[in-house]
């Protein structure tokens, strides 16, 4: 990044020019910063090929000593260091650095006048620090939790110790609690993605358990909906995405995908650890062969399918694995070594490597056999010695042909490599049709044919003879072409199951995607293999070891994020040297021991998350002034982060407040065209790269391609999208009739505080209800051609519009 | 005055107005700007033509006779053999093997039209185009573009610089919008209009969703998505809801004051109201005259439909909407995709947006409004110079003609140049980018000073600005 901010350009040309009329005649000028305006621009420019990641030509530029001890600069001679000579050389062949712009003139002068005036750094001069060192990449360790003397909170779990522990070292003072409505609604909403009905919002304020927050939280994860609320958030990070292409042909993505996507929601709601659930995705094949509900897992793998180009395919594979699971952005050393991290450019496609083998392919799901109705995607090791190229400067039209490629990890991560043992595969997994459940399948369908034909086949003469009749006759043989397909069919299918290893491709139970759009018949037609690499299991077992650094920081990381509103790590995919420095480095240690010590289990950090005292905080910052000066942006939890919903819930929970929403779970996707009218929850609506729900898109949708965290935008067509819609106006009616059977012969004033509560979770305060009368009388006003009570109850209308056009509708608060 | 418009209050803006994105974090980069241009901007917005499918170079703007000289001789058999020197072929990407499109043509394919030279500049135009001849010396022609991959993620490539499959990337009039404060407080500052069914119709990417272009249709009745109550509410009615409220949230305020969140809000339900408002009443032509209408081919049913959005453009342009991008041409990856029957096609296609195309240029020109707006036509690539199948014309990357006008471009100038058969850009070569840089450079704006901290650019991103073709 040039560090210069905006505007300020010219300013500084001037002043150079300046500086040097001031050195022409004589004057002294202020010495050059080595801190601020020489080390920053070799950190910029030079630290990656010259520092603690990489020292070409055995150079290190990244303190004084190093530079004195390489030779390149002689104070107080510029002419005779060659640093100078090589930043300004005119040949780009000796200039450095090789990459990017030359340095600007400007910057080259002060170089040359930082060694004129003796090249002098600091006292405390000191190299940068080893990258291996960097926070994340040193094993997670579980922290003491900190003993605070008169927390200003009740301390209910250790996350409460740690953030209080910090508001005293900061000196901030936390706002109060919520409300317990405010509370209800924001504990709803974030575990299962709907606002409490005005019963439960009722039996809760009723209440007088000490526990009975806990209840709630209890019943909330222990209810379905909790799957689908968070099953979504994480296909947001593992990009979730039905088939698209163009047209009809499929380019990207897979049909039937939507089987991975129920996996993820029963596996939250079935509480499977983060450990097992990555090993499933990414291994499943290898670690349970022939387990279907478990092989839905792989969908992970079969998402990045591309027809037209391996490499992209295999770059997104890379890119969203490294960023997804360890937070790292090995995307970054695809056409050179990082420049931050010790990844080298090696690495990247070594890390490839390990999914080189893989590609996709659909069985069959028992009781169908039109693979275009219904399939299994899923990923499988096929070619067991495919090569991988090492791309030249990462282009893919430039392979060095004389390296080789071997799967494996950058050593700093993991310092023991990958274990790789090949699994050899149980014969029902690499032949289908050795599955009774498949070869009966596909039996059914020949034979349900073969009975067809021979109906249309026979005379009515032979129909009236009776069904005995019928089969007598087909046993003797009539000719007729459908009859003789299917009856060839069948002995096809027969001798397939006989001999599942000669089966015709189409005969297999399960069908390989194209390798790419010029993939050879041969290619097509070759049988699945016996054994796999075990590369991914290997690495699978990698992410999911304890000793592995990153996975469990980033995978709290990402809760976090979404129960409190902002991250400890704000940047959530990069926890490389680029990425930001924990605002809580002990408490995402503390979390993710903790999370790693309970078999992972996701659960049990909502668990703690939610029931802590910082969670249950007031979003407010009235009368929080000191707080507000000294922490704006709230980095340190002094008070609950508002968060505006996600679009599936703002949708959902409009249809749940008008009492429409069906909780029917999992299964095909719902075609765009139904989607206006749907009752089911959005997370089911067919969404892809090409096709996504227009209303859902107002409201910053996942992007399929890249989305680790979702953007909180603020535009108009958001407010048209809840005035004008048809499913924000049907709603809206239908809350208001729902109110008014409720509530029969109610006043302004009642019907006000119904709608409030029903709305937004709380009732109006008297400034609110008393603007909502007064509007309730223009808008009758404004409808002269009504009578009681319909002109009423249309007015109402506009009041209940307005609440789910209001900010804290579509907000927790 | 200029004003932060209300539609940046989102996504990276937002964020870095909370400090909340991590690469924000102590970036002083990383802000949102602040709306004004980095220096005096020569333009104030911009009126972007696209032609979906890709032109024909040589058909339009770049006349080669030696085609017709050579027509039906392979290339190597003619004195331009070297232009299939596989050097000179290596900018090319392939990233769909086999493809059949795409392809080296190497028959050469006689000219299809006639030229004329038009105005005092004497540049010669296609006889299809006649009408935005009459305006050659308004126009900087480019004769000398280039971009890299042979297939229709090129159109992706022309508005953001990259291939679809290099990801997603900010297009040229998100960074405007991202860049540039707003002209006008009632209205989108980045609309689009036309077909873009084949490429991702999202435009802000990792600037966010609130600089995405917000499609408009010409139809004052249903101007856009959402635009109007999808049941029936009057329009009294409403207007009590909307007041209602902005109230209640005004009264939000004092139980959470200082929520930037919360007034960005309030601030985004009053343009919503306003827009819904006004949009309508910029798209609706009854107070144009018939003799304006005719000017942009209003009269007739092949010029009717690009002639109304591009007096849509006008309007919206005089009313101070920055960006407004047109793409014309529906139906597979774009009408001008000229695989076959190159001659009907062309003909056809230019048919439809030559009357229009030069009613704006004049319609602009005479109410002053072309000095500070420039009007851009551009296409994804040109069409090879040989002959696929009988009578048409494959994708070609190699040199291939845009046009600019206006904002302070200089008129009736060619720059650059491709080789004899138009298959190379010899001169003054320009990559897509350079077109983005000319505008930004229009409109103040320096592209560096927009950068996101962890999105580097690299310089063919950024582009050059043509400074040939500056006033």
């Amino acid at each position: 990044m040039p560090a210069s901010p905006a505007g300020f350009r010219p300013l500084r040309l001037f002043s150079f020019s300046l500086m040097l009329l001031i050195g022409a005649s004589g004057r002294a000028a202020t010495p050059i910063d080595y801190a601020k305006e020489i080390r920053p621009l070799f950190q910029e420019r030079c630290y990656s090929c010259h520092g603690a990641l990489a020292q070409k030509a055995k150079l290190r530029v990244d303190s004084g000593a190093f530079l004195m001890k390489g030779g390149v600069l002689v104070p107080g001679k510029p002419d005779e260091s060659e640093i100078l000579a090589r930043v300004s050389a005119e040949d780009e062949d000796t200039r450095m650095p090789p990459e990017g712009h030359p340095l600007k003139p400007e910057q080259i002068a002060k170089l040359k006048r930082w060694i004129e005036e003796g090249a002098k750094v600091p006292a405390d001069d000191a190299p940068e620090p080893d990258p291996r060192d960097h926070w994340s990449f040193r094993p997670v360790q579980r922290p003491p939790v900190p003993t605070v003397a008169n927390p200003a909170i009740a301390i209910r779990n250790p996350i409460d110790a740690f953030v209080a522990a910090k508001w005293q070292e900061k000196d901030l003072k936390p706002v109060g609690p919520a409300e317990r409505r405010v509370l209800l609604r924001r504990v709803y909403l974030d575990l299962v993605g709907l606002p409490p009905t005005t019963a439960q919002m009722e039996a809760f304020l009723q209440d007088n358990r000490p526990d009975a927050y806990e209840q709630v939280v209890e019943q909330l994860l222990a209810s379905p909906q909790y799957g689908e609320r968070w099953g979504r958030h994480f296909l947001d990070i593992w990009r979730y995405s039905d088939w698209w292409g163009l047209g009809a042909e499929l380019r990207n993505s897979q049909k039937h995908l939507w089987h991975w996507r129920d996996w993820a929601v029963e596996s939250f709601n079935a509480n499977l650890g983060y450990d097992e659930m990555m090993r499933q995705m990414i291994a499943a094949d290898e670690l349970y062969p022939t387990e279907p509900e478990k092989l839905r897992a792989t969908g992970y793998l079969a998402r990045p399918y591309f027809l037209f180009n391996r490499t992209t395919w295999l770059d997104e594979v890379v890119e969203h694995t490294t960023k997804g699971f360890l937070g790292m952005t090995f995307n970054c050393s695809k056409c050179h070594d990082h420049k931050y991290d010790p990844v080298s450019q090696v690495n990247y496609y070594q890390f490839r490597a390990i999914f080189e083998p893989y590609q996709v392919r659909t069985d069959l799901i028992p009781g169908e056999a039109d693979i275009k109705k219904a399939g299994l995607p899923r990923a499988f090791d096929c070619n067991l010695d495919a090569k991988t190229p090492f791309h030249i400067r990462g282009d893919e039209r430039n392979a060095d042909t004389n390296r080789v490629i071997t799967p494996g990890l950058p050593a700093f991560l993991a310092p023991r490599g990958l274990s790789i043992e090949p699994v050899k595969l149980p014969s029902a997994a690499f032949e289908p049709l050795r599955r009774p459940e498949i070869a009966a399948t596909l039996l059914r369908q020949t034979e349900l044919k073969w009975a067809r034909a021979l109906l249309e086949h026979a005379s009515r003469e032979e129909r009236a003879r009776g069904r005995s009749k019928i089969i007598e006759w087909a046993l003797v043989g009539p000719s007729g072409n459908a009859l003789a397909a299917a009856r060839f069919e069948l002995k096809q299918i027969e001798a397939a199951i006989a001999d599942p290893g000669k089966a015709a491709v189409s005969l297999r139970g399960a069908i390989k995607s194209a390798e790419s759009n010029v993939e050879t018949a041969e290619s097509r037609s070759r049988q699945f293999p016996a054994t796999s690499t075990g590369r991914r299991t290997a690495l699978a077992r990698w992410l999911s070891d304890r000793e592995n650094p990153l996975t469990a920081r980033v995978a709290v990381n990402h809760l976090w994020l979404r129960h409190f509103g902002n991250p400890l790590v704000s940047t959530v995919f990069e926890f490389g040297r680029k990425g930001t420095l924990p605002t809580h480095p002990e408490l995402l240690n503390w979390l993710a021991a903790e999370f790693m010590d309970h078999q992972w289990s996701f659960k049990h950090l909502h668990r703690l998350m939610v029931t802590s005292s910082v969670y249950r905080l007031s979003s407010s910052n009235l009368n929080a002034v000191e707080s507000t000066q000294r922490d704006p942006e709230n980095r340190y939890l002094w008070r609950m982060n508002p968060q505006r919903l996600q679009a599936q819930a703002i949708r959902d929970s409009l249809l749940h407040l008008a009492g429409e929403l069906d909780l029917t779970r999992g299964g095909p996707p719902i075609a765009m065209a139904q989607q206006e009218n749907s009752r089911r929850r959005a997370m089911y609506f067919f969404h892809s790269h090409n096709e996504h729900n227009k209303l859902l898109d107002v409201f910053d949708n996942a992007n399929v391609l890249d989305c680790y965290r979702r953007t909180e935008s603020i535009v108009p067509q958001q407010a048209l999208a809840l005035w004008n819609s048809k499913l924000a106006l049907e709603m809206a009616g239908k809350i208001n009739d729902q109110l008014h059977t409720r509530h029969k012969d109610a006043d302004d004033a009642r019907f006000v505080t119904a709608a409030f509560e029903l709305v937004l979770g709380t009732p109006p305060t008297s400034n609110e209800l008393a603007t909502c009368e007064e509007a309730l009388i223009d808008l009758r006003a404004a409808l002269p051609k009504l009578n009681e009570p319909q002109k009423t109850q249309r007015a109402r209308l506009q009041v209940i519009l307005a609440l789910i056009n209001h900010n804290d509708f579509i907000t927790v608060r | 005055m200029l004003r932060r418009d209300f539609l940046g209050f989102s996504g990276v803006a937002l964020a870095a107005m909370l400090h909340k994105d991590g690469y924000t974090v102590g970036a002083a980069e990383g802000r949102a700007p602040n709306g004004k241009p980095h220096f005096t901007p020569q333009a104030k917005s911009v009126i972007w033509l696209f032609m979906n499918g890709g032109v024909s170079h040589m058909e339009t703007f770049d006349p080669k006779p030696m085609l017709t000289k050579y027509a039906g001789k392979s290339i190597n058999e003619t004195p331009f053999q070297d232009v299939q020197n596989p050097e000179k072929l290596k900018l090319a990407r392939v990233t769909v093997v086999n493809d059949a499109n795409g392809q080296q043509r190497n028959k050469l394919y006689p000219l299809q039209v006639g030229f004329k030279k038009y105005g005092q500049s004497g540049i010669e135009v296609s006889d299809w185009l006649p009408h935005t001849g009459a305006c050659i010396d308004d126009l900087a022609v480019i004769r000398s573009t280039w971009t890299t991959d042979d297939n229709h993620g090129a159109q992706t490539q022309f508005h953001t610089g990259r291939h679809m499959l290099d990801g997603e990337y900010p297009t040229l009039g998100a960074w405007v919008h991202y860049g540039l404060g707003s002209l006008n407080e009632n209205l989108p500052q980045f609309i689009s209009m036309g077909n873009r069914e084949y490429w991702n119709l999202k435009d802000g990417h990792y600037l966010g969703p609130a600089h995405d272009a917000v499609p408009v249709r010409v139809d004052p009745a249903n101007p856009l998505d959402f635009g109007k109550p999808e049941l029936p509410v009057s329009a009294s009615e409403q207007k009590l809801g909307f007041e209602l409220s902005g109230k209640l949230n005004k009264l939000r305020a004092t139980e959470y004051p200082n929520d930037p969140a919360l007034d960005a809000r309030i601030k985004s339900y009053e343009l919503a109201f306003r827009m819904q408002k006004s949009l309508p009443e910029v798209l609706d032509f009854t107070k144009e005259t018939e003799e304006t209408k005719k000017l942009y081919g209003m009269d007739r049913n092949e010029t009717k439909s690009f002639g109304m959005q591009l007096l849509a453009a006008r309007r919206l342009v005089e009313r101070g909407v920055r960006f407004i991008q047109i793409q014309h041409g529906a139906g597979g990856a774009g009408v001008w995709d000229a695989h076959g029957g190159l001659k009907a096609n062309h003909a056809a296609n230019c048919l439809a947006v030559d009357k229009p195309i030069g009613g704006l240029l004049t319609d602009l020109k005479r109410s002053g409004l072309l000095k500070d707006t420039i009007v851009v036509f551009a296409t994804e690539f040109g069409r090879t110079p040989g002959t696929q199948g009988s009578d048409g014309r494959d994708h070609h990357i190699y040199g291939f003609s845009v046009w600019m006008a206006g904002g302070g471009i200089k008129g009736g100038l060619v720059h650059g140049a491709t080789d004899e058969i138009g298959f190379h850009a010899v001169e003054d070569r320009h990559y897509v980018t350079d077109v983005h840089a000319t505008i930004l450079n229009q409109l103040g704006l320096d592209s560096r000073k927009l950068e996101i901290p962890g999105r580097k650019r690299l310089d063919i991103d950024h582009g050059t600005a043509i400074k040939a073709i500056l006033g």
